[in-house]
């Protein structure tokens, strides 16, 4: 792992568990609801301000925090436009997969790739660290998984160019 | 110094209370029902289940004179039960809230409680013979958020209350009818019910957990900013003091004696807090490490908690002791403690016993040594 990498990753683990500090919290709005209220924004007093993380311009972090819910935003390295097009396709078949993954949300927020909705639920149900190094190692692979995908798409490339070039020699 | 014992009564626990006598325990498990449990011999064993609310219970508090149970809950009714034969008997208390109620406690002479609620406002609940119920009087448009805690004054008159607007206020509730003229302090009984003797904004954000000291000369309360609040003679001439932590925010503290204070919260370790001759609060230590390290090795156990951090995901067997020290994983709660509550026995002035709940479902009682 790069040394920036692991900058970039303690900075977020450090900062969730400074944010992760959620409670059963009902509406205050309306009755008889229990919401995220990260998601909802009815009372401003219970959103937190959030923090926004950037490696780099392409690579970010937005975490926004409320008293019972934590919105976690990502945005994944795309430097070509290969990486693109697989960052899309990847985190769009993760994204449809949602509720097996429990904290990832359906659609990313505007502007990210995919985000995670951690509400006190899951604290009350998962160890705290437990989803931290979730969401940490999630981070650590998808660069990894994108860069494979990166690979073998070439390869196979190279390859079927190869054949298909062979029966003009 | 350090836990008695630890109970593990379900997945999770909101809230808990003790009998007068501290033989039984009644908690909420996360959902609508409050379980009450007893100790025979070695065991615990559920003796009462009450099941009358249909949203999460999020209050528990229990007499120790009168011997009756207060519940709140998120479906914003309140519940008194009382036990006649063998039997926990409710009576519905018409709070009239439209929105859900987040914390209860009776007053000491416990003729009197109060709920704090998410319809930004606090009901004070009082006894009528006539008609056999509980009334609830309201104080309404004093806050402006949600009430996330409320602590009655020794003298049973003044109210304390947090909010999630970030202030800590104090109320008179003085009733016609119920309190009489010299019960409490002279100062505070001419006061009409719900003035507002004192509002301290003295938190940027949330504050939870409030609480009287034992005199009721000082009165504390947490900020979600990790910042704890100590403020004496609240009445008169306030004069405030801020503690900053170096850890987790709080949810919850208890005044032991005038001068020493645990906190529990987010760090699943309770914090104990002392005052000083000169009356300077200050964070002495976690009640639950194995040994007190002295101040200078903070530092490095800041050092390896980082470097354990960095390398933890791949080697955990190489540094799982340097990091113990400074994480919460090994100590008597493993996720967020929301209550504590003293243990005392009628007729005690100190309190050495008190116990803690969380989102760990476990009760532990810890017992504080004369050391501190």
């Amino acid at each position: 792992m790069a040394t920036t990498l692991r900058l970039y990753l303690t900075c977020i683990r450090n900062t969730l568990e400074a944010a992760m500090c959620l409670q059963n919290f009902p509406c205050q709005e309306v009755e008889r609801h229990n919401k995220p209220e990260v998601e909802l924004k009815t009372s401003p007093e219970l959103l937190l301000n959030p923090v926004l993380i950037c490696r780099n311009e392409a690579e970010k972090c937005l975490i926004e925090t409320s008293i019972n819910s934590i919105r976690i935003s990502l945005k994944v390295k795309q430097a070509d436009e290969l990486e693109n097009i697989l960052a899309k396709k990847f985190l769009r078949f993760l994204s449809m997969r949602a509720e097996s993954f429990q904290v990832l949300r359906r659609k990313p927020v505007q502007g990210y790739d995919i985000s995670f909705l951690i509400t006190n639920y899951h604290c009350e149900d998962m160890h705290k660290h437990k989803l931290i190094d979730f969401i940490v190692q999630f981070m650590e692979d998808i660069d990894k998984e994108i860069s494979e995908l990166k690979l073998s798409v070439n390869t196979r490339g190279r390859l079927v160019a190869t054949e298909f070039l062979k029966q003009f020699i | 110094m350090a836990a008695v014992a630890i109970h593990q009564f379900a997945q999770c626990i909101t809230c808990h209370a003790w009998s007068p006598d501290q033989s039984m325990v009644a908690f909420c498990p996360n959902n609508h029902e409050v379980h009450i449990y007893k100790l025979f011999g070695e065991k615990w064993e559920r003796v009462h289940l009450l099941q009358k609310h249909d949203q999460i219970v999020s209050g528990i508090d229990w007499s120790i004179r009168s011997n009756k149970i207060v519940t709140v809950s998120h479906d914003r009714n309140s519940y008194v039960w009382n036990q006649e034969a063998s039997e926990w008997v409710p009576t519905l208390v018409i709070l009239r809230l439209n929105r859900a109620a987040l914390c209860v406690q009776w007053s000491p002479k416990e003729n009197k409680f109060a709920v704090g609620s998410g319809a930004k406002t606090v009901c004070i609940c009082y006894y009528e013979k006539e008609n056999n119920w509980w009334v609830s009087k309201l104080i309404r448009k004093k806050h402006n958020s949600s009430v996330t805690s409320v602590a009655w004054h020794p003298n049973n008159i003044l109210l304390a209350t947090t909010s999630t607007d970030g202030k800590c206020r104090v109320f008179s509730t003085f009733i016609k009818g119920v309190d009489s003229r010299e019960s409490g302090a002279s100062s505070s009984s001419n006061l009409k019910f719900g003035e507002q003797i004192a509002q301290l904004d003295l938190s940027f954000t949330w504050a939870f957990g409030v609480s009287w000291s034992p005199s009721g000369n000082t009165l504390a309360y947490a900020g979600h900013n990790s910042m704890i609040y100590f403020i004496e003679d609240v009445g008169s001439s306030p004069s405030a003091q801020n503690v900053a932590l170096r850890d987790l925010p709080l949810r919850d503290i208890l005044f032991v004696s005038e001068k020493l204070v645990i906190g529990v919260g987010f760090d699943c370790n309770p914090m104990v807090f002392t005052a000083d001759e000169t009356g300077l609060w200050s964070f002495v230590k976690f009640l639950d490490e194995k040994k007190i390290a002295p101040s200078s090795s903070k530092y490095g156990s800041q050092f390896s908690e980082a470097f354990g951090k960095l390398y933890g995901q791949s080697k955990p067997a190489i540094n799982s002791d340097t990091v113990e020290s400074s994480r919460p994983r090994g100590g008597a709660h493993e996720n967020c403690i929301s209550c504590i509550v003293p243990l005392r026995k009628p007729g005690d002035t100190i309190v050495r016993r008190f116990s803690t709940s969380g989102l760990d479902g476990k009760v532990v009682i810890w017992e504080l040594d004369n050391s501190i």
